[in-house]
């Protein structure tokens, strides 16, 4: 026992404590959730700064005497002269498969009362996007499920599409039928064990949303059976601006880790208006000069260099890929305000929704003149391609041709088979809220339309045909359609085989 | 007190007059308060409380605060002296101080740099670790 003693005694002698140095500063100005800090002088941009009580600060301005910190969490606690002290590490979120399923905050804290997320790695919320040789083209396509978009607005994975419209006319809803659809192309590749099939997962951002709103999301993405494929992130209306402003960058980083894995991910934004004003409200608190419409000057870059992460990635770089879906809400539809402006000049392309259009019964009301995929088609099906190469063209002149019929006068018989046949398309391009359509499907349904199987059909009876004509594919042609999926191209065999199928079905339809 | 950009930057233009080979000469200090509160201008108290400002931030950055339960021994006094010299540069002027609630150890500052090898700090840390 004595020599233990001793041991121990000269293992204390000999022990050398170390002191680590420490930055520390003090509170000068706190409110609204920012924080005027003195000190601090070895702070980083983008620091989390420990503000004592187990609060997390994030540092956004960097001064000549001071560093202004926004406030991550419960501020009330913190008061004038408490001290704070730098981290050394930048702002982090948990990444990984483990997060599929889950309703999480900005911190990537679980919200759903499923228990704590177990993931060990995790991603900087602030990330440089890709560079131009890691990147390659888009040419895989993101089937939506919706008609009117895989067949005339195509999206491809790696691309950033904006969907834009006023409040109400269904913009979430093409996010949520997105989600829906690709929970059900990876259950059906799940269950055939097709191993070609890239899973796509999905991310959807909720900022400054209604909790009752996000409720509602994930009770539709529940019943779907949507939610094992998905990671709900979510800074709710009641959530400070700070983490309205930072919740897409961690949506964001979630998403990179799939596509830095090899893996495709899509991730919705709803909505970047929002976001831009809980930015600007960051942005005037911090004092920072404003300008257009007291938007701070870069709130360009801090749109730019969010939609800037979404990129396809070479084959070199684990050929992932992240798709981006920012939703913009206008006012009275107006895309010239300055947000709208700034994303769509920064996005691939964008799917317009129209108030009027959704009045009249056209839902998704999507506008075919104002909306487009500027890299899409390259990743659009050739069978797609083939029936739906020239409908976008139609479609455009059904609706010129239209505006002059209105003025009653005689029309030829072309101009009135134009119109017909455009009356029937906008007819097939109607679709049921969060019952996307495979894209077999829909291409056996176009090629019907436009080789003439539905001039015959009333239009009002248009929704009717379509839907048995889908039925009568999907319970006795299932091998023509799983054909179809197959060869990605329709074939003369294919197209015989088609018409064989849509003349049985036209003589026994009534 | 509100003080607006002008007033700012007046003080800052003030500040860096004090300013000899880098470093703030006192008499300067001293002189421009006196001109200052003499001038007698509306805005000489926001100028003067910004110029407060700097002038503690620049003291601070070159005072190095030794924190202790006990007194230091002079030859341990003069080690911390010299380290911090070597650090911090020769315009680093040191106080030392009593402070019980450390329980033990040394809590050196300087500027808004700390080192703290105090008991306290330990504890604290073990604290926030569970």
């Amino acid at each position: 026992m004595g020599n233990l003693l001793m041991e121990i005694e000269a293992q204390i002698a000999g022990a050398r404590t170390a002191a680590a140095r420490q930055n520390v500063g003090s509170i000068r100005e706190l409110g609204d959730g920012v924080a005027k800090i003195e000190g601090l002088t070895d702070a980083m941009l983008n620091e989390m700064i420990d503000m004592g009580d187990g609060v997390t600060g994030l540092v956004l301005n960097l001064e000549e005497t001071e560093v202004g910190v926004i406030i991550l969490g419960d501020y009330t606690q913190l008061k004038e002269g408490d001290e704070a002290r730098t981290t050394g590490k930048l702002l982090q979120v948990p990444v990984g498969k483990s997060l599929l399923g889950r309703v999480v905050n900005v911190l990537g804290q679980p919200l759903d009362g499923k228990g704590p997320i177990k993931s060990d790695i995790t991603y900087p919320v602030e990330k440089i996007a890709p560079g131009i040789m890691r990147r390659r083209s888009v040419d895989q396509p993101v089937q939506t499920g919706i008609m009117a978009i895989d067949a005339m607005i195509p999206i491809g994975r790696g691309q950033r599409e904006l969907i834009i419209g006023d409040r109400a006319t269904g913009k979430t809803a093409i996010c949520i039928d997105t989600i829906i659809s690709q929970a059900e192309l990876n259950k059906a590749a799940e269950v055939a064990g097709d191993s070609s099939y890239r899973p796509l997962y999905c991310i959807y951002v909720a900022i400054g949303q209604k909790q009752s709103s996000v409720a509602r999301v994930i009770a539709v993405l529940e019943e779907a059976g949507a939610m094992p494929y998905t990671i709900i992130v979510s800074s709710a209306a009641s959530d400070s601006a700070a983490n309205q402003y930072l919740v897409p960058f961690a949506g964001a980083a979630m998403g990179e880790w799939f596509m830095d894995n090899g893996m495709d991910a899509l991730i919705v934004y709803d909505d970047l208006s929002k976001h831009a004003v809980a930015y600007r409200q960051v942005s005037l608190v911090l004092k920072r000069p404003s300008g257009r419409e007291a938007y701070p000057g870069d709130v360009f870059y801090l749109h730019s260099r969010l939609l800037e992460r979404a990129a396809r990635v070479g084959e070199k770089y684990g050929n992932g890929s992240l798709t981006a879906l920012p939703i913009i809400e206008t006012q009275a539809g107006d895309v010239s305000a300055y947000v709208p402006t700034n994303v769509i000049s920064i996005t691939d392309g964008q799917i317009y929704l129209e108030t009027d259009l959704f009045y009249q019964g056209v839902r998704p009301a999507i506008s075919v003149g104002l909306s487009v995929s500027r890299v899409g088609s390259a990743a659009q099906l050739k069978a797609m391609k083939q029936v739906a190469g020239q409908l976008k063209g139609e479609l455009a002149q059904f609706r010129e041709l239209a505006a002059f019929a209105q003025f009653g006068s005689d029309l030829d018989a072309k101009t009135q088979a134009q119109i017909d046949r455009g009356k029937r398309i906008m007819e097939i391009f109607k679709q049921t809220q969060y019952h996307p359509i495979p894209v077999e499907v829909q291409v056996a349904v176009i090629w019907a339309v436009q080789n003439g199987y539905v001039d015959r059909v009333p239009v009002p009876r248009v929704r009717a045909f379509q839907s048995t004509f889908m039925d009568f594919l999907a319970t006795r042609h299932v091998e023509l359609l799983a054909t179809i999926k197959r060869e990605h191209t329709l074939s003369d065999a294919l197209k015989a085989e088609l018409k064989t199928v849509a003349d049985a079905f036209t003589q026994t339809w009534t | 007190m509100k003080i607006n950009k002008r007033a700012k930057r007046e003080a800052e233009q003030l500040f860096r007059l004090c300013l000899v080979n880098r470093g703030l000469d006192e008499n300067r200090v001293r002189h421009v308060v006196q001109r200052v509160v003499a001038a007698d201008r509306r805005d000489s108290p926001a100028i003067l409380s910004h110029f407060w400002r700097l002038v503690k931030l620049d003291v601070a950055r070159h005072t190095a605060t030794i924190e202790s339960v006990t007194v230091v021994p002079a030859d341990v006094q003069a080690a911390i002296e010299a380290g911090l010299m070597r650090r911090y540069g020769p315009r680093v002027t040191t106080i030392f101080a009593y402070r019980p609630a450390l329980i033990a150890g040394v809590r050196i500052q300087v500027g808004s740099d700390v080192y703290d090898g105090s008991v306290q700090a330990r504890l604290t840390a073990l604290q926030k670790s569970f």
